[in-house]
């Protein structure tokens, strides 16, 4: 007995020292490869002792909405499953694997969920049918307000043991729009999933141009509640503000740097905006790029060390790349006499910015070396601007206008999936990604 | 009791491995890999740390001082200078209304006077904004070059936030691009 027990404990640390924490994932899903094959996967309904009934359904209703919304995976339907997973499942006793492989699921996901005070506690695992083996196991502990964004994020888990990149469940979108019948704009949030929607700003002046903090605590954004356009921080979490940029007239925060010291903000002084970076902390100021254009929207690079932005020193509004403190700026925006609001790709490999084509706004990418332009966003009866990049850099948010109608809409950074995440909301625009959680 | 025994064991090689796995980076996943006997064992998820609480209610900093109600249209006794798409040379209309304005202020030497500069509502909203802030400029250096005193005058841009005329089309854009007068 002892000995077979020894055996257990050795296989258990051989298994630690022979896959200590897998550095590239089996890839079972290609990412790259345009109209691959998806991934067919069972979401069991989840064994819920003692409590919420609901949750039995209502947990693999949210896991299943955020895998649908991948494009990488088939739901095998709730319907068609024959096992009835139970917690014994959660103690040894192996899925009847060959049953699940019947009705077409390559994938498992099964849960467990039980009380622990005012606490859920909820195990999640992930099983390969095929091989009968266990990918990704989790065990979360949270309130049921967390529960969503406990989901999501073992959805993020799935979608990285599949493809390598970790998925975007759970991050949220800032961006502006009008508050019932007043003229100004405030700032909202909603989750990426168009749920959650809350309004973060309610001073009835105009509140623009929300950028979040690489640690998604802080947003920066331009507020004209004392009558001038001034930039603030305000924390998501305690509503806690500070005004971050003291000098200048009119002032729009692009993005901060990777590591958070360093906000970057297109700054109007005497008519003239260039653009500058300031510590968030001390308040230190350094000219970025200077010009007798209009230089804005600053948007850095995930590495931190170059910028895009806007400059119409060439007769139109063009996005140009800069590598800070270093001289020298190139043009990546081609053929389009109107292009700004560039976003910079947190996967590194693509900026995109509103460009002009056959007379309306559309979205459109580049490479960062200007090569590659490619069109992702256009509409035959409106317009399609001021795109966001998702943290993972396979989507984008925007806005689309169409006379007073607007909406903000998530596309594959591919184009060949969209859907829309708010309408509803007055002049609903400036959408900015959070990074990822 | 074999049994007994066997699961007792269980369940402290499972909480070793739950210690363990604590202890090793997060994203740690064990495989069942290679010892399908001991399938408990090597099944320990792994616990994760809560995520911290979200969405506490914001507390509000305080309101817009009384008197600014800056998304209002302010009346004004003078014209709108008007503008090209894109543009911010102040035009020959332009100009004419800058000498009326100019001969108010002269006349009037305490009178302080804000330009604000506005956008029609087509391309992006921080562009408009920078745009704005020009065309004000413009418009408050043409009134220098008329003999206004620069202190009397201040600019704020509104961007495309504050439309006169609601419209989508080139008539309502006309008016929008603009520099309009504000006596304080």
């Amino acid at each position: 007995m002892k000995r077979s027990i020894g055996a257990a404990a050795g296989a258990f640390l051989l298994a630690l020292s022979l896959f200590p924490s897998p550095a590239f994932p089996i890839l079972y899903i290609d990412i790259n490869a345009p109209g691959g094959k998806r991934m067919p996967i069972a979401v069991a309904d989840v064994v819920v002792d003692p409590g919420d009934p609901s949750l039995s359904r209502g947990i693999p209703k949210i896991l299943s909405d955020d895998l649908v919304l991948t494009d990488l995976f088939d739901l095998v339907p709730p319907t068609a499953h024959m096992e009835t997973v139970t917690a014994a499942h959660f103690s040894g006793k192996p899925l009847s694997f060959p049953g699940w492989k019947m009705i077409g699921a390559e994938a498992v996901v099964i849960g467990n969920v039980s009380a622990r005070g005012d606490l859920l506690a909820i195990e999640m695992r992930l099983y390969d049918a095929t091989q009968g083996t266990l990918l990704v196991g989790k065990r979360y502990t949270g309130t049921p307000t967390q529960l969503r964004s406990i989901v999501h994020r073992f959805a993020n888990e799935i979608v990285y043991t599949f493809t390598g990149v970790r998925g975007v469940f759970g991050t949220e979108i800032a961006f502006t729009a009008r508050s019932g019948k007043s003229k100004g704009k405030e700032l909202y949030i909603v989750g990426m999933d168009g749920q959650d929607l809350r309004k973060v700003t309610d001073n009835r002046s105009f509140n623009l141009f929300p950028r979040w903090s690489p640690d998604g605590q802080w947003l920066a954004y331009t507020s004209y509640r004392t009558g001038a356009p001034n930039v603030y921080l305000r924390n998501v979490s305690t509503g806690a503000e500070k005004e971050v940029i003291r000098f200048g007239g009119s002032k729009a925060p692009g993005g901060f740097s990777p590591d958070g010291v360093w906000l970057y903000a297109g700054v109007s002084e005497a008519g003239d905006s260039d653009i500058y970076r300031v510590r968030v902390v001390g308040g230190a100021v350094e000219k970025v790029v200077e010009g007798w254009g209009l230089e804005v929207s600053p948007s850095p690079s995930p590495d931190g060390r170059r910028i895009a932005f806007v400059s119409d020193r060439g007769g139109s509004p063009q996005v140009y790349v800069k590598t800070i403190g270093v001289a020298g700026e190139t043009r990546i925006s081609n053929g389009t006499g109107y292009a700004t609001s560039p976003s910079w790709s947190p996967a590194g490999d693509r900026i995109a910015y509103t460009a002009r084509s056959g007379g309306r706004f559309v979205v459109a990418t580049v490479a960062p070396d200007g090569s590659d332009t490619r069109e992702v966003a256009s509409a035959t009866d409106g317009e399609c601007e001021d795109p966001s990049f998702s943290p993972d850099g396979r989507s984008l948010v925007y806005t689309y206008r169409k006379r007073g109608y607007s909406a903000l809409r998530i596309i594959s950074s591919d184009g060949r999936r969209q859907r829309t995440l708010v309408s509803g909301l007055g002049d609903a625009g400036s959408p900015a990604w959070s990074p990822g959680r | 009791m074999k049994g007994t025994f066997y699961w007792k064991w269980a369940v402290l090689v499972l909480s070793v491995a739950a210690l363990v796995s604590v202890g090793c980076a997060k994203k740690q996943t064990v495989k069942s890999e290679g010892a399908p006997a001991a399938a408990a064992v090597t099944e320990a998820p792994v616990k994760e740390i809560p995520p911290a609480p979200v969405a506490v209610a914001p507390a509000e900093p305080p309101p817009a001082a009384p008197g600014v109600a800056v998304t209002e249209e302010k009346l004004s006794q003078f014209d709108d200078v008007r503008f090209d798409f894109d543009k911010s040379e102040v035009k020959e209309d332009g100009r004419k209304t800058c000498q009326v304005v100019a001969d108010y202020l002269k006349k009037n030497p305490k009178a302080k006077l804000q330009i604000e500069g506005h956008c029609d509502e087509r391309g992006t909203a921080e562009y408009n904004l920078a745009l704005g802030d020009r065309r004000a400029t413009a418009v408050m250096t043409y009134l220098v070059s008329l003999g206004v005193p620069k202190a009397a005058l201040s600019t704020v841009s509104f961007g495309k936030e504050k439309p006169l005329d609601p419209g989508h089309d080139e008539g309502a854009w006309a008016k929008n691009r603009r520099a309009h007068f504000v006596l304080k």
